[in-house]
């Protein structure tokens, strides 16, 4: 039983298609990865799943519930069920660490003080920067402020987490370990993921299937062996990086 | 063609996002404690810049009345004027002004912000409204606020009158405040309020309407402050001219008062 389904969804900015006629079925549990170029709508595919960018046209299920349908009662009920993490993080610069995580909690959900304060130690714990609780997102680093989103999209023990390029600006050996960490959260929560990025590395490290967004399209490319050995000409030139093919880079 | 109609769907926006925080308002439970937090925030912010400039426009208000008033031996009623004046007219007008240029590009900057780093779009995925959550409590704090800040504006008009008449005019504190009852009616107080409520109205709705709506990063934010001065500047002078106008007729229709 699939957790997300896009039916024939189409997304237009003014009088620009940025995808269209996308079809897609992710079962619980699965790792999805979105790859693609620069400015093909990676980032519009994953709004239009979590509920952020209404399509034009079709239909997108998530726990077989129509977005577009959903009452604000329902709608926050499926809410309280996904996690996001975007691109650059949305942290509240005027929240602290452990009020960046807190929040989601105090919004939804009837614990205490005591209660909300403790599970927000027990994921800045998590994630590995207990030291920053009282410290504001623009205080600590950039590998932290990806760990601290991590922890507020976490903070609702989400069954579906949206990760948007959680790698994005950050040195090897930290990504390594932010998609160690992130594998390892999925692993304990049995939560079903859906990410984006643009390293083919990490991609590999964290896919079960892998996607690929590119002329307004998604190609299905399998697992990340199918993947290396995808035909499409696109794909080819993307996975291996290569100049020649295609595709044209974003100057 | 365009600018006109992009006038008219700037115009119809602005106006139907009025009419969504004031359903916030009405239908959902609010967030007191950060309405307060904005309510002190604007306050103590703008509260030294208002309080110096109501005391110059005292003083100002005081030199140009005394100057006409000394040709014809009146300077007994310096005081009343420059105070009638201040209440009905300058005063709201000045803390509008004063909120425009601090609050309002503030506003509308720090909702751009958010707005342009997808913090709007958290606050909606981690199930609250982003409405009731950051736009109501500035929109209630800037007008709460406006009301305490006018009534200290008005307080540093009044000392900055006495202070000018008693030194450029040779008019005591008493002569100066004599005749204050029998010109300063509750008619022009009310006026006074009617404006500065009108005013903080209009610049809380337009400058929380741009920062919501920024678009395009850093130049996008840009945008959203200078678009929020000149429009709340425009917008203030010309419901200036319309409360005088409505308030007049009004006035006139009901008890057939004349200012």
């Amino acid at each position: 039983m699939s957790i997300i389904s896009l039916q024939d969804v189409t997304v237009n900015f003014e009088d620009h298609t940025v995808l269209k006629s996308i079809q897609l079925e992710i079962p619980a549990g699965e790792s999805f990865v979105i790859v693609g170029p620069s400015g093909q709508g990676k980032t519009t595919l994953l709004k239009v799943m979590a509920g952020l960018v209404t399509p034009q046209n079709g239909k997108v299920f998530v726990e077989q519930k129509e977005w577009i349908t959903l009452s604000r009662k329902e709608r926050l009920s499926v809410l309280k069920k996904v996690g996001i993490l975007f691109q650059k993080n949305a942290l509240f610069d005027s929240l602290t660490c452990v009020q960046n995580i807190s929040f989601p909690l105090r919004e939804t959900t009837e614990l205490s003080d005591w209660e909300i304060t403790k599970k927000a130690e027990y994921f800045l714990d998590a994630v590995g920067i207990p030291h920053a609780r009282d410290l504001y997102p623009d205080e600590i680093s950039g590998g932290m402020q990806k760990r601290l989103g991590i922890a507020r999209a976490l903070a609702l023990d989400p069954e579906i987490i949206f990760y948007d390029d959680p790698t994005a600006g950050l040195d090897p050996i930290t990504s390594r370990k932010i998609i160690e960490l992130i594998l390892k959260l999925k692993r304990e929560k049995g939560s079903t993921i859906v990410a984006i990025t643009n390293d083919m590395n990490r991609a590999f490290q964290m896919a079960d299937r892998i996607g690929m967004v590119v002329d307004q399209e998604l190609v299905i490319t399998g697992n990340p062996e199918q993947t290396k050995n995808h035909a499409d000409p696109r794909v080819h030139q993307f996975v291996r990086g290569l100049l020649q093919g295609p595709l044209t880079a974003t100057p | 063609m365009t600018t006109v109609i992009s006038l008219l769907d700037q115009m119809g926006g602005t106006l139907m996002f009025l009419q969504k925080i004031l359903r916030t308002i009405f239908f959902k439970k609010l967030k007191t404690h950060e309405i307060f937090e904005q309510i002190w925030k604007v306050t103590v912010d703008s509260f030294p810049t208002t309080a110096m400039a109501g005391f110059f426009v005292g003083a100002i208000m005081t030199v140009q009345f005394g100057l006409q008033l000394k040709e014809f031996g009146a300077l007994g009623y310096l005081g009343a004027l420059a105070t009638s004046g201040t209440f009905r007219e300058i005063g709201p007008l000045l803390i509008a002004f004063m909120l425009s240029g601090k609050v309002g590009a503030f506003t509308s900057a720090e909702l751009g912000t958010m707005k342009v780093t997808e913090q709007i779009d958290a606050v909606r995925c981690l199930g609250a409204d982003p409405l009731q959550e950051i736009i109501v409590p500035r929109f209630i704090g800037i007008i709460v606020a406006s009301f305490f800040l006018l009534a200290a504006g008005l307080a540093m008009s009044v000392f900055g009158g006495i202070l000018m008449g008693e030194l450029f005019a040779g008019v005591n504190y008493e002569e100066y405040l004599r005749h204050v009852p029998l010109i300063v009616s509750p008619i022009s107080i009310l006026t006074g309020l009617v404006k500065c409520g009108t005013f903080a109205l209009v610049l809380a709705t337009i400058c929380t309407y741009q920062g919501y709506t920024t678009f395009g990063g850093a130049k996008g934010v840009g945008r959203s402050v200078v678009t929020t001065a000149v429009t709340t500047m425009i917008c203030i002078v010309v419901m200036d001219w319309m409360t005088s106008f409505i308030g007049d007729i009004l006035l006139t229709i009901i008890r057939g008062y004349r200012p």
